[in-house]
């Protein structure tokens, strides 16, 4: 198994730093660029949660990346010691946001959910938040819209 | 590729070129943007050319939807052109084409939208 982590400022700048580190953690595995884009979706939408609704953009605040990889699976796990959600039921919701003044669209956990081969989160009101996401990557040419 | 929005006016409408990446990073900035061209023209229809944008969430998705909602209390409508797969993948996830078309061109989209020539 191949892994790493990062650490970083609870910054908007640095999500892409978190989907540029993800792109190269797997490109030994030559994947396609669907799943190379899905992916980077992913880790965004994590990380903006993070950043934004864990953190408040508290930029002295830590979010944590970190990546595992066995055989072609990619385990993706993005932690924060924010907020927490205190209704994880009504947050994963399709189109629910609590930041409807940011002009957030709600479908970040629907996208995850969506996109991942499997997904998870979990949540302490006021002790942080942590999502898990599995993705297959496949060989070239396997792609299926 | 830089990431950065082009911004071309036609009759009663806007051309919206995202270029690059299109993330939490950019929405305020490019929602500001448009606002400016949308106070200096008042268009009501607006095309979405996504060819060049190589990142999507739904940060992107929330900012496009802001528009859409700005425009269509004015009797106005939004568009889409150049989708790729996986760009058309995150908008039809996010529900997106319940309230936007994808187009083949800026031609159709304005006989779609019945723009006065
Ligand atoms: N890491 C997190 N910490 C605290 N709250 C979160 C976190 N992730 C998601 N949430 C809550 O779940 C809601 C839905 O998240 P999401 O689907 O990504 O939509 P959006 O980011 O557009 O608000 C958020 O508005 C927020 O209230
Ligand atoms: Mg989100």
């Amino acid at each position: 198994m191949n892994k790493m982590e990062l650490k970083f400022s609870a910054t908007l700048e640095n999500e892409a730093l978190a989907r540029i580190a993800i792109s190269s953690f797997i490109a030994p595995l030559n994947p396609s660029l669907e799943d190379i884009s899905e992916i980077k979706t992913m880790v965004s939408e994590a990380v903006s949660n993070a950043i934004i609704h864990g953190y408040g953009f508290d930029m002295s605040r830590d979010v944590i990346l970190r990546c595992e990889l066995e055989k072609r699976t990619l385990t993706i796990i993005v932690i924060d010691y924010g907020k927490g959600i205190e209704n994880l039921e009504e947050a994963k919701r399709p189109h629910y946001s609590s930041r409807p003044d940011l002009e957030r669209a709600g479908m970040g956990l629907t996208i995850m959910e969506t996109l991942a081969d499997d997904f998870e989160i979990r949540s302490v009101y006021g002790m942080g938040s942590k999502v898990i996401i599995k993705k297959n990557i496949a060989l070239k040419g396997e792609y299926v819209s | 590729m830089e990431s950065k929005i082009r911004i071309t006016p036609f009759e009663d409408g806007l051309v919206i070129k995202i270029f690059g990446e299109l993330d939490s990073s950019k929405t305020m900035l490019y929602k500001e943007r448009i606002h400016k061209e949308m106070r200096s023209n008042g268009p009501r229809f607006l095309l979405f050319d996504l060819k060049d944008c190589s990142f999507l969430d739904s940060a992107g998705i929330g900012m496009i939807l802001g528009r859409f909602n700005e425009v269509e209390k004015l009797k106005g409508g939004c568009g889409f052109i150049n989708l790729s797969p996986y760009v058309k993948k995150v908008i039809r996830i996010s529900g997106l084409f319940s309230v936007m078309k994808e187009y083949d061109s800026l031609m159709d989209f304005r006989k779609d939208m019945g723009v006065k020539l």
